[in-house]
């Protein structure tokens, strides 16, 4: 390279020609980090050849007047079309007189060169205080490096007046920086797996990478009084990952710098595929798929991430340390704690225990606490001794299951795979690894996508807007979230697999799945059922007239059950608004909302209309029962039993419990009342088989009430022989059957007494009418009543909301009895301290007159 | 403007044939709407813009109930296509868009006509036709 000479088109030529070479260079060996340097040392020389024109002959020779390389032009890494920073450093006022016109023109020269230049005024004094109105300056003055001009004055910059800004201003400093960082992840969704990243400012991208340098440079300067080197500004480990995502970062931006002629970080879709088929960041440029090109993006971006968060964790002030501090003081013997906001393992050893690992992850799922880069890299040298001696994790599914209903579940599980557990526990999670599935609505990977999916619905406890309180509510309602967040987890794994459609894909994975958890029947039916209509909502939402009757019923059929329909709806908004920032617009939530009541309503009052008819096709309900049955048993029996059921009874019982009850009516001969009582977690499920009668439903829930219990829901229904298929869920609050457990046959045989008359029902609830009374409700609910006569061809609907409190079923049952109603179907469920309580009714065989109704809510009301 | 007919008169005389584009705005029924988009590509019809709104015209909304709380559905969800076509472009498109996006029942939505008088696109400041 020969020196040129002005004038200025001869400089121009020049820079034209060093330009194209360091670009030919770049395409030939792909090595970004000596396209940067190179880029700076060229303009090195250009400014040094301005500096002679137009301020000294030798600037060497300048007096008080420094010129100084600021940024990334400080540190050498200038991008083909970065910004150029250059300080001007004057040591007093007179400097400045003497040399502005100068300086001034060597800054028109570079713009006249088209280069982007930024160029700063500074006196050297100004440089020892933090600039509280400029953070960008601060932080880019750290990496000033000499240029030209008085090198003496440059060493006071160097060594007393940015250490003294750093040592009066450091919290400032990381404050800022910390800020900074904050907003700019918050603007890019928290997460590093966008489909088309920015190179420069996304998550993981170099702008985090000179983060963790930036917070090394200053803890240095804090803890030795000296700038650290490249050598030494990170643990070894840290550098190594660091350098080599730099590399690979450096890359792909001169590769887009230079492909697209201006300053455009987006690595969209054609320039992944571009990069990728020039092989841009791997080793010999060899061509690879796009995919795996983006794999690799994923995993540099990954370290980076994590050092700089970690970096900015332990140096910024923790926002919120309360929690730490108690926790600390409740775990001190464990085998890991917490110290800026990062987890760090005591016992590395501890590790290879399974049980304690998952408490690692369980503990991050709940306070939402990162993992040091240390504990991370220990648990992943952990996983082989565990899996590959092939131990077998029994109780994986309730681990799991805590983590997935913790707070920050999404935490815990972006933790789990980062370190690799994730794809070791369930190895077909692995096929959406870091996968960037091309379309134009999707900005996430599809594991990135799945874990937001589970954060939106964990959301919903702090739910802000008006539309997005429903949602809240229904999520308050589950009975099993985690199912919910099971199906979320699994359910695009088929995306990753060689398969036409996705949803048959992921079906068949969450089966191997099943087979490492211990999950009920019912409750794999659940998962699969959301897994394989997971977009049936959101179709039904675009794609037909969710004001018409017969899309409701159509997708109330598809879908079954009211706890289903809970479960999609709350599955469709997560996944909807885990596409992008904007996919779940108001509008969207609002027919979405709309579509769930308009089913819901649906579901409850087609009741008493939708039945089972074994001579109306439901024959494949019966294909799915009778092979459970015992060989004594037709096809007949068990249809002459179906005949008539609500078909909601048919979706709400797997195959097995309706087997079950088929079981206990063939017995009714022999005993009149059959019961069947289980134990579900907090929840006793009582099952009641009878041939229909007066006040027994009533006797039930009286029964019930005068031992204390809480009904929480329970459902009526019967076939057309008259027999009585009864369901009641309800909660032990005084915990009368869990410390005696002998007092369930009590309570069962209680209840037979009741219904056979042998004992008064008029004793029920006597003893415990005083001390309930006293009971102060925390919520005032009144009561509406409303009766619909237009859902049922032979039953009038009748509504009930009221104040929920002991007993009430019990009393709302027994005046409908003396009214002289028949409870056809009943559907009781509670919200807080609201009771909702759907009856059809018949009097005298019939519907109920409107003066019947008029006379039936007086009643009731009186009775409150 | 509200179209009354279902067909636009081409005749020279038309004062709307002395304008060369015109803006189409179709509140249509948010199920008709992927129908209706395909149906405008397969005409040539590439660009639209589409907004998610509510509203209602005749066809009110009503009181929904659910679990003893009321909902009013007042304002019924509806997706509006907006395009600005040359002239020869307009009648194919304003014919297609009642085609598809007709079920025949109240709320099918309805269809606005009015001039352009100039457009000019922001790249390369091209106006005109040219531009669209």
């Amino acid at each position: 390279m020969g020196t040129p000479s002005t004038p200025f088109t001869v400089l121009r030529d020049f820079y034209a020609e060093e330009f194209a070479r360091i670009e030919r260079e770049f395409r030939a060996t792909s090595n970004g980090r000596a396209a940067t340097q190179g880029r700076a040392s060229l303009l090195d020389r250009v400014i040094l050849e301005l500096s002679r024109e137009f301020l000294a002959a030798e600037p060497s020779d300048l007096k008080k007047l420094c010129l100084v390389a600021l940024g990334g032009y400080g540190r050498r890494e200038l991008f083909p079309h970065s910004d150029i920073d250059l300080m001007f450093l004057w040591e007093d006022r007179s400097t400045e007189s003497r040399y502005r016109e100068g300086t001034q023109a060597v800054s028109r020269a570079l713009w006249d060169l088209r280069l982007r230049l930024s160029p700063t005024y500074r006196f050297l004094g100004e440089c020892e205080k933090f600039q509280r109105d400029n953070a960008e300056f601060n932080i880019s003055v750290l990496d000033s490096r000499y240029l030209a001009g008085d090198r003496e004055l440059f060493l006071q910059l160097r060594n007393k007046a940015l250490p003294h800004m750093i040592d009066g201003a450091r919290s400032d400093l990381l404050r800022d920086l910390s800020e900074l960082t904050q907003q700019r992840h918050k603007k890019e969704g928290d997460t590093i797996f966008h489909l088309e990243p920015n190179l420069k400012n996304s998550p993981g991208g170099l702008r985090d990478y000179h983060v963790a340098w930036w917070v090394g440079l200053i803890s240095r300067m804090e803890k030795t009084g000296r700038w650290a080197t490249s050598e030494d500004i990170w643990p070894s480990k840290a550098r190594l990952d660091m350098e080599a995502a730099f590399d690979f970062l450096a890359a792909a931006r001169c590769f887009l710098h230079y492909r697209q002629g201006r300053d455009d970080n987006a690595l969209s879709y054609e320039m992944q595929a571009a990069a990728a088929a020039r092989g841009i960041g791997i080793e010999n440029c060899r061509a690879i798929d796009p995919e795996d090109w983006m794999r690799i993006y994923f995993r540099h971006a990954r370290a980076v991430y994590a050092l700089c968060t970690q970096l900015l964790d332990e140096t910024v002030p923790a926002r919120d340390t309360s929690r730490v501090r108690g926790w600390k003081s409740r775990r001190s013997h464990s085998a890991f704690s917490v110290a800026g906001a990062r987890l760090t393992v005591l016992e590395p050893a501890g590790l290879r225990d399974p049980h304690r690992l998952l408490e690692v992850f369980k503990y991050v799922a709940e306070h939402g606490i990162k993992l040091s880069r240390e504990a991370e890299d220990q648990i992943r040298e952990a996983l082989p001794t565990i899996f590959d001696s092939g131990s077998s994790l029994p109780t994986l599914w309730s681990n799991l299951r805590e983590i997935l209903l913790a707070r920050h579940a999404s935490e815990g599980l972006r933790a789990m795979h980062s370190a690799g557990l994730l794809v070791r526990l369930f190895p077909e999670f692995g096929a959406i690894d870091s996968l960037v599935v091309r379309d134009y609505y999707h900005h996430y990977t599809v594991d990135a996508h799945s874990f937001m999916a589970i954060e939106n619905i964990h959301g919903l406890r702090e739910a802000q807007q008006n539309w997005e309180r429903p949602f809240a509510t229904l999520f308050s309602e589950l009975e099993e979230p985690e199912l919910l967040f099971l199906s979320l987890l699994f359910h695009d794994v088929g995306k990753g697999m060689p398969c036409e459609d996705h949803v048959a894909g992921s079906l068949e994975s969450i089966e191997k799945v099943f087979s490492r958890l211990d999950l009920k029947p019912g409750q794999a039916d659940t998962v699969r059922f959301l897994i394989r209509d997971h977009l049936a909502m959101s179709a039904s939402l675009l794609r037909r007239d969710i004001f018409d009757l017969g899309t409701i019923r159509a997708f109330a059929e598809q879908v079954g059950t009211p706890e289903w329909l809970k479960l999609l709806c709350l599955f469709t908004y997560a996944d909807i608004r885990a596409v992008n920032p904007e996919a779940l617009t108001p509008w969207k939530a609002e027919s979405l909302w709309q579509l769930y009541v308009l089913t819901a309503n649906y579901l409850t009052r087609s009741l008493d209309e939708e039945r089972f008819r074994a001579d109306a096709g439901d024959l494949q309900f019966i294909d799915r029962i009778f092979p459970l049955l015992s060989a004594a048993a037709s096809r007949e029996e068990l249809a002459s039993f179906l005949e008539g059921l609500p078909r909601r009874y048919l979706f709400a019982h797997s195959p097995q419990e309706i087997a079950s009850h088929f079981q206990m009516a063939r017995k009714l001969k022999e005993k009149s009342v059959q019961l069947h009582l289980e134990h579900r977690g907090q929840i006793y499920a009582l099952t009641l088989l009878a041939t229909d009668r007066p006040f027994l439903f009533a006797g039930v829930s009286g029964t019930l009430a005068s031992w204390g219990m809480d009904i929480w829901k329970a459902e009526a229904f019967a076939n057309a022989a008259g027999v009585v298929v009864d369901t009641f869920h309800f909660t032990d609050p005084h915990k009368t059957l869990e410390l005696n457990p002998s007092e369930l046959a009590r309570l069962q045989k209680n209840i037979e007494d009741v219904l056979t008359g042998a004992t008064p029902r008029e004793r029920l609830l006597r003893g415990r009418a005083g001390a309930q009374s006293k009971l102060q409700p925390k919520v005032s609910v009144p009561t509406q009543i409303r009766f619909d006569d237009s859902s049922s061809p032979h039953s009038t609907l009748m509504e009930i909301v009221t104040q929920d409190g002991p007993g009430l079923l019990f009393r709302l049952s027994s005046t409908l009895a003396n009214f002289g109603c028949n409870i056809e179907v009943a559907l009781i469920d509670t919200e807080g301290q609201r009771a909702l309580d759907t009856f059809y009714l018949t009097f005298g065989g019939a519907k109920l007159t409107p003066d019947t109704q008029e006379r039936l809510r007086v009643r009731l009301l009186a009775e409150e | 403007m509200q179209v009354e007919s279902s067909k636009i008169d081409t005749r020279t005389d038309d004062p709307r044939r002395q304008n060369s584009m015109m803006r189409i705005e179709a509140i249509i029924q948010p199920s008709r709407f992927e129908s209706v988009k395909e149906a405008l590509h397969q005409i040539g019809v590439e660009g639209m813009t589409v907004s998610e709104v509510r509203g209602h015209g005749r066809q009110k909304g009503h009181t929904e109930t659910y679990r003893g709380r009321e909902y009013e559905v007042d304002l019924l969800p509806k997706v509006k296509i907006e395009m600005v076509l040359p002239y020869n472009l307009v009648d194919g498109a304003v014919q297609t868009i009642l085609k598809t996006a007709r079920t025949g029942k109240i709320g099918d939505g309805k269809i606005f006509l009015s001039k352009v008088d100039e457009v000019i696109r922001i790249r390369d400041e091209e106006r005109g036709e040219g531009a669209l």
